[in-house]
This record gives C-alpha cells, structure tokens and sequence, in this order.
C-alpha cells in the first residue's frame, strides 16, 4: 500500500529507549535546579483552618513555599470547579495544598513536614448512589455558580447525559421478553510506567517546562490560563515519555513547578513516587453502576434497550465531562435498535477525580453491555455469536444513534477472532471461550506539522505530535518518505515542543496518525511538488511527468535520465527553499437522529472502529483463579498502515483489557482514601501472564478519515477483552458475572452461590 | 551513614557487632526503605561479596546452603531440586528472574516475614539455620527461629551464616504450592509445603504440613495423623486440617474466609505433588507451573 516498505518497522526512538541513552523528565538536571516536594490534603474532605508556611520557609536550603495565596486566583477546569492549590477546603485526598522548592528532595520534604496545616474534617462523599441522596452532602457546595455551559449539572451531579431514539418505553412493553441486569465496575489506573516528572526553568519572562505530557499544547494552555501568561512565553518540551495511557493528559503539575521556579528564582525539578502517581494526578478509570433493560422479539431481534450508568466522577473535573455520554453510547453498544433511552450521570464524590484512560468508559460499559448480551441470547435460546451477528451493526445499517454506517467490518471481525480462537470445539470441562464485540470512534481533529528538506537531500519533520509509546510519531517518517521517494531513514523528527511546531490535540483519542499523518503527507505534497518543478526544468519537462522514486526524480517513462533529490535540494536554496507545511481539518461528524440533553457531542461516531475479541480461558474452580489461554482479537481499523505498530497496539490493549478483567483496581477505604496506592497491590498483568494473542484486522478503506483509508487504532483494543473474558467466566460458573474486576475471590463467590 | 562492603565473614561479624545492619540482596530492605516502611538504617554491612557464603555443600548426609545462595541457584540446583524440591519450589516463585537472581536464601529467612515463600519448605524439611556471631556459633531450628511477623529470635549481632538441609527419609519427598493471582512480582496470598513419606507399598507412612500467610509466623499445621492411608486420604486430611488451624486476616489481596478455604486445597495440592514426586513421578520445579495453581503449566 505504501511505496516506502515499513514491513520492517524500525522506530527512530527504539535505540535510544532499548540502550538506556534516552531521557526522560526525571533525568533533566539544570544548573543550580532545586527539587520540589508537594503537601497533599491526606483526607479526603475537609475545611482548612490553618495553613502556615513561616517554619518550612526559615528552613536553610528552602527557596520557595507556595500556596494558593502566592498564585493567581483563578478556577480552571472544564467546568472551572477547582484552583490550582487547595483553597479553603479539599475534596480529595491527593489534593495539593502547598509546594516546596529546596536546595534537595530531602529538605523540601521536611519543609513540606514543617508546613502547619490543620483542618476540620467535612463529611466523605464516597458511594455514588448515596451521594444522590436528597441530603447527601455536598462535594461543591457553589456548583451552581460553576461555568457549566452545556454541561447539565445538579448538585452532586457533575455532567449528566440523556439519549433518546424512538419510544423505548412503548418498545419494551410490546417486547416478547425483558431483561435486567445490573453491573458493577471498579475504579482503576492507567499506571504508566514512568511516574511523572516536571522541570521548570524561567529565562526573563519566558519560561520552559519539560514535562511527562501526553498533551504538550493542553499543558501549556493550562499553564498560561492559571499563570496569566500569553502562549508564546511558555515552551512545553517533552522529552521522551514513558507512557500515558490516558494518565498523563490534561494539564497537571507544570503551572505549579513553573510557579515554584518562578519564586525560587532558579530551576526546580518535580519527581513523582510511584505512590503519587497514584493517588494524585486527575486521571482515574472511573467507577461505575450500569443497569440495563432489554426487550427482545421472539425472533431473537433486539426491540429497545434503556440504560442509567452512574460513573464515579471524583472531586473535580478534568476531560471527563463527557463520560457519561460515551458510556451511554457504549452501554447501548454497536447494535440494530429502533429504540433506546439512556440516563448517564457522573457524580462528585470526595475522591481522585477521574479522566481519560485508554478508551475511556469503554471498557466497563462494553463489559456490562456484552455480558448482559450474552444473557440476552440464552434468554432467547440462542448461540451467543448468532446473537450478535443478527443484531450487531453492518454496512449501511442504523446504530443506536441512529448513525446509518458507511462500509463497516464488523460481521468479518466476529467471523475472524470466533474461527481463529476455535469457537465451538469441544474444550476441557475447566476451560471455555467467551466472545464480545465492541467499537470506538475516531476522532478527527486540528494538527500540524512542517517538513523541510536541507540542502544535502536530508529531511526534517517539525510535528506538533506527542509521542505516547505507541509508535505513531515514529511512522511519519515513512509516510513522507512514500510521498517523495525518499527514504524513513532520510528524515529527522522534531517533536513534543510547543515552539518549534503548530499545535496538535496530543496524544489522547487516539489521535496522532489519524491527524497528524494527514498533516505531514500534506506538507510533504508541497515539498513535492517543489522538487517536480525544479526537476522540470532541469529535464526541459512537464512538472507533472516528473516521478519520484528512489531518492531521484526522472521523466516519468525515462528512469535513466535521473537526478539525486539532493541535488534538487541543493539547487533549492537559491529558489524558494523546500519547506512544507499542512495542518488536518476535520471533516464534518456523521448525522444521527438521535436527542441528547446535555450533548458532549458523541453521539456521532466519526470513522467508527469496530472488534470481536474471543478468548479461551480456563478456570480453576476451587479456588475462582482464572487465566486466560489465547486471545484471538479481530479489528476493523480502516487501511492499516501500519502493521507492525498495529498489531502492538491491538496486543497491549488486550493484555490491559486482562488486567481490567481479572486483577486491577483501586480499593478506597471508608474514609474516602486508596488502599493500595502501590504497585505490589494494585496488580498489572506480567508479561509472564500474557497468553498468546492472535491479531487480525479487517481493513476497510475509509475516505476522509485517516491517512491511505485508515482509521485510528490505539484505544480499540482496550474494548472489548474483559467483556469477552466475562462470557468465558459466565460460563464456566453458570452465572453472568456482575462485579469487575473480575477477581479470583469474587469469581470463587460466585461458584459458591451456584453451588448452594 | 555508613556502609561497609564486608569482604570477609569477620569483618561482617565486626561489624554487626558494632551495630550494622547486614544487607545481602537488598530486595526487602531497600525496598521497604524506598516504600517508606522502614527508614534504611544508619549503618549497613553489605555481605554478598563475602567469599564462601554463597556456596551449596554437603553437610552430614544433607545440604548447607550459604545465607547469600540466591534464590535463581536454589531453584535450579540439582541436589535441591533432587533431594529437596518444595524449597526448590518456593524459590523458584520468588518475585521475577531479577528478584531470584539478586535476593538470598538467608536474607528470605531473616526477613521473617508470614508471606516468604520458602519458610514453608523449611519448616516441613526440618530445616535450622546457623547463626553466627563475634562470640561464636549456634544452630537454631526455623521452627524456633520465627518469633512474630519480620522478628526472629537471632539477637542483632547475630549473622545467619547458613541454613541447614538435613538428610530426608527414604521414600520421602517435597512439594510447595502457593496461590498467586499473576505468574510473576507476586506475593503469596496463601501457600502449603508438605513433605510426604510413603512406605513400601504406596501408601502414607507421614504427612508434614507448613502454611505460607494465614498466620502472624509461618504456620506448622499439628497433628495430622495420616499413617497407612491413601494418598487422597492424606490429601483430604491436609486439606481440612490446613484450613482448620490456619488463622488468617483479611485485606487487599483476600478475605480471611477465602484464605481459609484456599489454603485447604493448597495443602491438598501439594501434599498430592510430593506423593507423587516421593513415588518416582517427575512433577518439575515449581509445582504451581505443572499443577497449573493459578496458572497451568
Ligand atoms: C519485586 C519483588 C518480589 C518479591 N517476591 C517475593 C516472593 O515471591 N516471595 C518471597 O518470599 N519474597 C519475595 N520478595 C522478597 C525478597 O526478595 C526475598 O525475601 C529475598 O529472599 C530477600 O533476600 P535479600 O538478600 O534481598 O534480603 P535483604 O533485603 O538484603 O535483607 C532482608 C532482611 O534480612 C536481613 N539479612 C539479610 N541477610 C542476612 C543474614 N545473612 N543474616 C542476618 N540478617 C540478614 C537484612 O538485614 C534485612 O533485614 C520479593 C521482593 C521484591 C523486591
């Protein structure tokens, strides 16, 4: 599909991340830089009634102690619900109440210890049904006065969704049979490898931050919103990341460290601890209670669906406003129905607000939603997969939203991963194959980039790009090499700095190659096409008829008159220069028929990427601990370009979806606090855990979307695997699972309650 | 803070004498340290170069393994792999290759903690640990050696130098299971080591059965009389006896109920994984891979 070969993928950050040279936030050392420690709330709801500095500040070696006082005082956020240090209360207990610059980490954690702060404690908002009590507590007493705009919000609730297509109630009383379900899902963490780091530096009044942002432009816009700063006083470098997965979007720490050097007058350096990483930053897979309603014709079609999630939304709001509506459009799932309503509502609780995780909302949503589907085929009698394929969507079909879908490959996905995993085969008594599907949107959006080439031939990519780890950054080379003839190796790339390029969303939605590859393929055109012209009238031709082609140019037809592109590049300089620039317009959303109160604008699935994920597990029932045998993921992600950097997306987002099913989550204590802010106890799957993972895609060309037909890849795969591993479990139990994670007690309970 | 690289047992005992903490791998103490448990202490002694004590020798018809015989050789050691397969067992569950590699034998056993992995072997191995100081030497059983949870009954001049394998019944073998909820960087939410003694005609001559985290020290689980019953008898009685004596607590990683439960069929399990080792099958290292607890093979 591409001239360029990236059969053999070879990422130009690979080197330096397998050799240990690369560096990442924490490795910055500046001369003369200070080291930060923050004061965090500790409790989860409380009224501050003292806050004094004087004792840490008289510290020797201590240059700043910085509290919200000593900032602008401006709220933030997307409904501008919080400061950027505690101010009269705190609502959770990761909250930063004051920050410390010293001459070491050592001082500024006693200086932090000298701080004097005392509080009363306020009632713990910590259960998202009772915290819709009339008389539940508030976790925002002045939400009222909150810039809400079309975020509908209600005392405790912080951003609420309602969909509806058709008449569900009218559908579901003619129904054949109805079925409920109610599902349960823990809060869990995206836990990057790389716990975050955060180096501010203040030359004049310009200041540069190196941070461990998935989102550089994001945090400097938060930088500038809460410092007062116009955007071109303020440089975010990202060194290398060691991985997000949604956990390091958004804006977090960098005004804080920025504000820090600013009074410290010299450089400070913030490093997490694992244990911050989890208890601080806003991002948290969310909670969440999804209680379903199906009604069925006898022919085993779905007649309506009605939904009310509840989503565990924490004390402040990051990017989740939109949570509810996404979980509504995952809880209605990838089905032919007429008729659906949906109340989605996400609730202020006293505990870490929550934020975009990998497919954020998905993947509790598709695991509720698909095991309620395997329920709703043996109520009706049939297979389980003959169920989805009657009523999963397909080209030229009608969604939930009412999103009449263009060519899709849903049906060849559920074909793919159920003959590959050997669905029907007879298997062992202890083991059993559990099938899901699911989809995730794309998101086209703003993105730039600039290419130039030098005047020896070599190339230059300026993108706005972050990379995450995912490799999407590192296949741009590849994409402008296919558009001049080139090769990847032929090009450098400049990238995570907010002033050497135009903006880009960042590395969140799964974003990057969608946009930014259209970007750069843009800019690579004009280059292009300088290089045609140049080479025209170097061969007396028409610019049209020049190809490019193995680093040369030629008469298209005339291979052997070629010249280099280096000496195109050379003669160049003196015409014009070859400089190239392109940045991604989206294109306008599908239509869907569907009402929405308090629209986050989801209902729309741009670019719809669809899965079947099947999974042989087996289970030891004496003691409910599971392990899953073999995955066999099937996707339809558009064109893949690719292959390689596809494929590992597909693997990790299966082996986090394991993670999600069986052993992560975060337990919080009845004071509102996390219980195992560690990772000994907040359990990720090993690579020793990983079973073998098949991975096919179905690729559908997709116009006006991706680069080549593609679609996007990253968060897709994180869909559907704990749903799928919960119809293995529903099976070999003979109980539909209804708390996840999936935990080996849990699974073992549930034997038990068959077996009385 | 000091820290002294000891590059002789006498220079170690010097220093311990004079109040240093020995640190041999560093996988507990560092980390506890780090995590913030327990501050690093003022003065470490560190001990894993000192010649010798790293070394596995026969010694009275049985083995001595050197305090600083890293987990990754205990594992894959003939002789102990052979002759003494639950302790085989439980190192080779330790941690991750890093973790077995760089953790020791002597510093599992000091560490004292309910939830170490080859306490159970050795209590149902009848193992003793040497224990060293300026003043001399003396050899304590590791039933007598654990007192409560990371406290041991050495006094802190005292060096563990060895830990003592003595020779095994005839017909006997040993086996270590654990239940884990990922196949790597676990701890054990509970675990069983039985050393099984068959006699000539297959069936139980005795059962010895230790228990890994349901109790403040490594648990010995007391009469289980089992003498002339089936193998599946004996299992059946390891089984009700474990999760009767055991006293286990609930937190993050299990309920008291569930770990009284499990710990039962972990017992059952490896009492059946040392029979049939002790009748000749080949059951490898470690028994939670080939018996497929938590994971099959
Ligand atoms: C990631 C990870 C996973 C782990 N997984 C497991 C597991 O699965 N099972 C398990 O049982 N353990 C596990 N551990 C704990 C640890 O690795 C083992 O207990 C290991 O055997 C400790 O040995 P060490 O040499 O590193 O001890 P150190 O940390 O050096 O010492 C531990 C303690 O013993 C004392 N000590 C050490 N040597 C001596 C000596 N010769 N005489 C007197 N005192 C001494 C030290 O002063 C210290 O108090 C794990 C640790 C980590 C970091």
């Amino acid at each position: 599909m591409l001239s360029v070969d990236i059969s053999k993928f070879l990422r130009a950050d690979g080197p330096d991340k397998v050799t240990g040279s690369g560096r990442y936030s924490a490795d910055i050392s500046l001369t003369g830089m200070a080291h930060a420690k923050f004061l965090y709330a500790g409790v989860a709801s409380a009224r501050i009634t003292t806050l004094d500095t004087a004792a840490a500040k008289a510290i020797p070696g201590v240059f700043a102690v910085l509290t919200q006082a000593d900032v602008p005082d401006i709220r933030f956020g997307s409904v501008a619900d919080r400061y950027l240090f505690a101010k009269d209360v705190v609502r959770f207990e990761g909250e930063v109440v004051a920050a410390v610059a010293a001459v070491d980490a050592d001082t500024a954690q006693r200086a932090v210890d000298a701080i004097v702060f005392e509080y009363d404690a306020l009632p713990v908002v910590n259960d998202i049904e009772a915290a819709l009590e009339p008389d539940a507590p508030l976790v925002h007493e002045d939400w009222e006065s909150y810039s809400a705009r079309r975020i509908v919000m209600d005392r405790n609730i912080a951003s609420q969704t309602i969909l509806t297509l058709g008449d569900a109630d009218a559908a579901l009383a003619d129904a054949d049979l109805v079925i409920e379900g109610r599902y349960i899902a823990d809060a869990s963490h995206a836990a990057p490898i790389e716990p975050r780091g955060v180096v501010a530096q203040w030359e004049g009044d310009k200041v540069t931050i190196w941070t461990s942002s998935q989102v550089p432009f994001q945090a400097r816009d938060g930088v500038c919103e809460t410092l007062e700063l116009p955007t071109n006083r303020v440089r975010i470098i990202v060194p290398h990341l060691g991985g997000g997965f949604g956990g390091k979007c958004g804006f977090h720490y960098e005004a804080h460290i920025a504000a820090l050097a600013r009074a410290a007058r010299r450089p400070v350096r913030l490093v997490f601890s694992r244990r911050e990483e989890f208890l601080a930053p806003d991002r948290r897979r969310e909670g969440m209670i999804v209680e379903l309603t199906t009604g069925l014709r006898s022919d085993g079609t779905i007649a309506a669906r009605k939904a009310r999630i509840l989503l565990d939304y924490g004390a402040y709001s990051s990017d989740a406003t939109f949570f509810p509506h996404m979980a509504a459009m995952h809880a209605l799932g990838p089905y032919k129905i007429d008729n659906v309503y949906a109340e989605s509502s996400a609730v202020y609780t006293n505990r870490q607000p929550s934020g975009s995780v990998r497919a954020p909302t998905a993947p509790q949503a598709c695991w509720a939603l698909e095991t309620h589907t395997d329920e709703l085929a043996a109520a009706v009698g049939m297979d389980p997969v003959a169920f989805r394929r009657l009523n999963g969507v397909d080209t030229g079909a009608s969604g939930v939203s009412g999103q009449v879908f263009d060519a899709i490959g849903l049906q060849e996905c559920i074909t793919l991963a159920t003959e590959d995993v050997g669905y029907g085969d007879v298997l062992p008594g202890d083991e059993a194959i559990g099938v899901a599907i699911g989809w995730w949107p794309s998101f086209p959006g703003a993105s730039g980039a600039y290419v130039k080439l030098d005047s020896d031939g070599k190339g230059v990519i300026v993108t706005g790009a972050q990379e995450c780890g995912t490799g999407a950054v590192m296949t741009l080379p590849y994409l402008v090499a296919n558009e001049l003839g080139m090769q990847p190796e032929d090009f450098e790339l400049v990238y995570q700095d907010t002033s050497a390029a135009p903006y880009d969303v960042g590395a969140t939605g799964s974003q990057t190659l969608l946009n930014n590859g259209i970007a750069t393929i843009e800019a690579s055109y004009q280059i292009a096409s300088r290089l045609r012209e140049i080479a025209a009238s170097m061969l007396e031709a028409e610019a049209d008829d020049i190809v490019l082609e193995n680093g040369h140019a030629h008469v298209d037809g005339s291979p052997d008159t070629a010249i280099p592109i280096a000496r195109l590049a050379r003669r160049a300089n003196h015409t014009g220069m070859l400089i190239g620039k392109g940045a991604r317009i989206a294109p306008p959303d599908p239509k869907t028929s569907i009402s929405a109160i308090g629209d986050q604008g989801v209902s729309s699935f741009a670019g719809p990427q669809f899965s079947c994920h099947a999974v042989r597990v087996k289970l030891d029932r004496d003691t409910g601990v599971a392990r899953v045998l073999a995955v066999s993921a099937a996707h339809d992600s558009g064109t893949i370009v690719n292959p390689i950097g596809a494929a590992g997306q597909v693997e990790g987002g299966v082996l986090m979806g394991i993670g999600q099913a069986l052993t992560e989550r975060t337990e919080y204590d009845d004071k509102g606090r996390q219980v195992n802010p560690a990772l000994l106890d907040y359990k990720l799957q090993t690579f020793a855990d990983a079973p073998p993972i098949s991975v096919q895609f179905v690729e559908v060309f997709t116009p006006d979307m991706g680069p080549h037909g593609a679609k996007a890849i990253a968060e897709a795969p994180n869909v559907a695997t704990a749903a799928a591993i919960s119809n293995a479990l529903g099976k070999l139990v003979g109980l539909p699972m209804r708390e996840l994670p999936m935990t080996s007690e849990r699974v073992w309970r549930a034997i038990q309650a068959v077996g009385s | 803070m000091t820290f002294t690289l000891a590059s002789s047992l006498e220079e170690a005992l010097d220093a311990v004498a004079a109040g240093a903490t020995p640190i041999a791998g560093g996988t507990d103490l560092v980390v506890a340290a780090r995590g913030g448990r327990t501050p690093l202490p003022e003065s470490l002694v560190a001990i894993d170069r000192i010649p010798g004590l790293d070394t596995v020798t026969t010694h009275e018809g049985g083995l001595r393994l050197g305090a600083t015989v890293s987990h990754a050789t205990i594992a894959s050691h003939p002789d102990i792999v052979r002759y003494f397969a639950g302790l085989a067992d439980g190192s080779a569950l330790v941690g991750s290759p890093a973790t077995r590699n760089v953790g020791t034998i002597g510093g599992n056993v000091m560490n004292a903690s309910p939830a170490m992995d080859t306490g159970a072997p050795l209590v149902v191995l009848g193992a003793s640990v040497e224990l060293a100081s300026v003043a001399g030497t003396r050899v304590v059983t590791v039933d007598d050696l654990w007192t409560a949870p990371g406290v041991t009954s050495a006094s802190s001049d005292e060096l563990c130098t060895a830990v003592l394998l003595p020779a095994q019944p005839e017909n006997s073998a040993s086996a270590y299971v654990r239940l884990e909820y990922r196949r790597a960087m676990e701890i054990a939410v509970v675990g069983a080591a039985t050393r099984v003694v068959l006699d000539g005609d297959g069936a139980v001559t005795s059962v010895d059965l230790a228990l890994t985290a349901v109790a403040p020290t490594i648990l010995r689980v007391t009469a289980l009389d089992v003498a002339g019953s089936s193998i599946a008898a004996a299992a059946d009685a390891a089984r009700e006896a474990a999760s009767m004596q055991a006293t286990p607590i609930s937190d993050i990683r299990a309920s008291d109920s569930y770990r009284r439960h499990t710990v039962g069929i972990m017992a059952g399990r490896a009492v059946e994984a040392a029979a049939g080792r002790a009748a000749g099958e080949q059951i490898s290292v470690p028994v939670n891979r080939a018996f497929g607890i938590g994971a099959p093979a």
